[in-house]
């Protein structure tokens, strides 16, 4: 369903990004408080729950034993997908999986899988036999805005709790699978001409283009992804990857705060 | 329903795997209003099983082919997550999934004062993000809750429970083993402050008393779940007088 | 708000709750008799004036009526008419005959487009939801500047207030034109520091409208306003 953007929207947003304000009264780089949970979801090998304003997101983690790859016998695989159900919006209509579902979850899937967190040979239990295919589902329950980044945050919170189900496989015991990093979203949308960090639901309905970046540990890029109609320059890449940066690593601190409770 | 296998599901204390009595039903959690992007939600957590409701609407009916001059159409969809089950589930329809959601349809439409929006539709999304056995079950009681939290007129909730027999007793709301191992499953909704039934599903093996202690244990369970219900819809509001 | 309450306790019922027996009342809305009992259909707050039981939703959605005054989106445009987005299940219908303008037939795009929002008086429902807007009357028009705050249909009684008491206090410590449209759109029209605090203030009335705190916390609030009050 194509949203209705009253005009009247488009024209505050062009007003109060003047006067370098938000209609939540937030600043430019300011971000919603964010709740992160984990371990929340019986039968996932893996989970969390993150509530970023209006948006909640769950994601789950599953494992599977599959033969691996001809050209790569001895790697497991990693698999990350997104649904936006009806569930989630008025504007989400039910049918096969939408191209913005796609996106969403691919951008979320190489922002981890090119982090290398995951170490495929890891997964391997008999090359060319064995292996396993570890795959992350992320469930949008809300979409209040931003779902990018909860789904980003809630999709690397649940592998970084994930055990490995070997004892219910016949393959040994459980044990927790090793994530080497934690590769972090940050998504930024053009709302009345400038870019704005984690916009909200209206931001975005009156907002125009929006990119995600997805940085790791050490500040390197993973994933960049562009969506909807318009351009910018690199000026403003600039500056929206300076607070990115800050950002992920502020995240990234929480993500480690939960689980050393 | 599969034989009794190698599990003992009742004990020798007479108590089930669980430590539950025979008519005892799993704990049972309600909140209203859990999700800020739809006219109504509701979360239901039962036992293990965690189903999550949202209701959109009343909407204009689309596609036209669906409208109904004279009343409104429930529109379900009962999904389960990929993740909600102990062996990874793919994503879409399939034809389980498809049958609940029509019968929950149709349940609730009888409860429903559906007469009230000729032409349009009203949204009811199911999911259930944790299963554990019931989750059709759960997931009516989480859609009724739902729908009232929207402001839907309804002449009266709708309640989902489940008993069964295990090793030839009639047990109340199955767990897990129960249903895998169980003789029969018989889930109901059971209208609260009517008593009358708008959902009907069994499969197994019941003799015609086995039935009636079933029914039995049915309505003892729906009175109790009506009550935590009625108490998740009043905590949203409380604080005072609109 | 329980003005011509006459003795009956104010009570919180869910769908199914019976409210007592019929005995010669007459039975409102958010409620239906069944078998000699008044039975509630809706979440909300008993009422029971001139005789009538009924039930105030504490939720519900917009469902147009004639008259209503409400804040309209353009939706769609052909060449004699406008659909228009009234936040109900059904768009309205706005003919080029009840706009504020002489149309040519063909011209109606130029006097209003897709997104542009108006100020419009709902004229005729018929029994299938079908919605006939008007926007011919006094103060009818497109609003060209200012911005839409949306409210669930059942806090507009409290958003008004007392014979529009709070709303006028909204204004003026604003310092802002405030219109509430019956189908839960507010249109605020005022600098940037009036919008935004009339967006406070909706905010509260919606948290603590109901509550006794509400006025002490309308009157702090109140001391923060871009046009102080008169004390």
């Amino acid at each position: 369903m194509v949203e209705l953007v009253p005009t009247l929207l488009r024209q505050e947003l062009a007003r109060l990004a003047e006067d370098d304000l938000r209609l939540d009264g937030r600043k430019q780089w300011e971000g919603r408080e964010v709740t992160l949970e984990t371990d929340c979801l019986y039968n996932a090998e893996g989970s969390a729950k993150v509530v970023l304003g209006d948006t909640i997101v769950y994601a789950g983690v599953k494992f599977e034993l599959r033969t691996p790859w001809p050209d790569r016998p001895a790697q497991g695989s990693l698999m990350c997908g997104a649904e936006l159900r009806p569930v989630a919006h008025r504007k989400y209509e039910p049918g096969p999986p939408s191209p913005q579902s796609i996106e969403l979850g691919r951008v979320v899937d190489r922002g981890i899988r090119e982090s290398g967190c995951i170490d495929m040979e890891s997964l391997c239990i008999v090359p060319g036999e064995k292996v396993w295919g570890v795959m992350i589902d992320i469930h949008v329950l809300s979409d209040g805005g931003n779902i990018f980044d909860a789904c980003g945050l809630a999709a690397i919170a649940a592998l970084r709790t994930a055990i490995v189900p070997a004892e219910r496989f016949d393959v040994g015991e459980d044990y927790t699978l090793k994530v080497k990093g934690t590769p972090i979203m940050a998504s930024f949308t053009r709302v009345g001409g400038r870019y704005i960090y984690d916009p909200s639901e209206e931001e975005e309905l009156g907002g125009d283009e929006r990119i995600h970046i997805t940085l790791g540990d050490e500040g390197h890029l993973h994933s960049l992804q562009k969506g909807l109609r318009g351009v910018f320059t690199p000026a403003e890449f600039a500056e929206i990857f300076e607070v990115a940066h800050h950002r992920c690593t502020e995240l990234r601190t929480l993500v480690a705060n939960q689980e050393g409770n | 329903m599969g034989g009794y296998g190698d599990v003992q599901l009742l004990r020798d204390d007479g108590l089930r795997l669980d430590g539950r009595k025979i008519d005892e039903m799993r704990p049972v959690e309600i909140e209203a209003g859990v999700l800020p992007a739809a006219d109504g939600s509701a979360m239901v957590t039962h036992g293990l099983n965690v189903a999550v409701a949202a209701v959109y609407g009343p909407m204009e009916a689309h596609p036209r082919k669906i409208q109904r001059q004279d009343r409104a159409v429930i529109d379900v969809r009962y999904n389960m997550a990929p993740f909600s089950t102990s062996d990874r589930i793919r994503p879409g329809f399939n034809r389980r999934s498809r049958e609940i959601s029509k019968v929950t349809a149709e349940a609730l439409e009888s409860v429903v004062l559906v007469e009230r929006y000729p032409r349009s539709k009203i949204r009811v999304e199911i999911e259930i993000l944790a299963a554990e056995a019931g989750t059709r079950c759960v997931g009516l009681t989480a859609a009724a809750v739902a729908l009232a939290d929207a402001g839907i007129p309804m002449r009266d909730l709708i309640v989902g429970v489940a008993s069964g027999k295990v090793e030839g007793t009639v047990v109340l709301d199955l767990d897990k083993a129960e249903d895998n191992y169980g003789q029969a499953d018989l889930p109901v909704g059971i209208l609260p402050n009517t008593g009358e039934i708008a959902f009907l599903q069994m499969d197994g093996d019941l003799s015609p008393d086995e039935f009636n202690l079933a029914m039995e244990y049915n309505f003892k369970a729906a009175a109790e779940i009506h009550e935590i219900m009625v108490d998740a819809l009043k905590r949203r509001y409380e604080g005072g007088e609109n | 708000m329980s003005n011509g309450q006459n003795g009956a306790e104010l009570r919180l019922v869910t769908p199914g709750m019976a409210i007592g027996p019929v005995a010669g009342k007459r039975v409102g809305s958010g409620a239906i008799a069944q078998n000699d009992t008044i039975i509630a259909t809706r979440l909300g707050w008993t009422k029971e004036f001139n005789n009538t039981v009924s039930v105030d939703p504490i939720n519900s959605a917009y469902m147009p009526r004639s008259g209503d005054l409400i804040v309209a989106v353009v939706a769609e445009v052909r060449n004699n008419l406008w659909f228009m987005n009234v936040n109900g299940p059904f768009q309205g219908l706005l003919p080029m005959s009840l706009a504020p303008w002489k149309v040519e037939f063909g011209a109606a795009r130029q006097h209003m487009g897709i997104g542009d929002v108006v100020l419009a008086r709902v004229q005729e429902v018929d029994e299938c939801h079908n919605v006939v807007l008007t926007m011919k009357g006094v103060g009818l028009r497109r609003l060209n500047q200012g911005t839409i705050v949306s409210v669930p249909i059942n806090h507009i009684d409290r958003l008004r207030g007392e014979g529009n008491a709070t709303v006028q206090r909204l204004r003026d410590a604003a310092d802002s034109r405030i219109i509430i449209g019956e189908n839960g759109r507010v249109w605020i029209d005022g600098n940037a520091e009036g919008t935004a605090w009339a967006r406070q203030a909706i905010a509260l009335t919606q948290a603590v409208g109901h509550k006794t705190t509400f006025e002490a916390e309308l009157s702090a609030l109140e001391q923060n306003a871009p046009k102080k009050g008169d004390a």
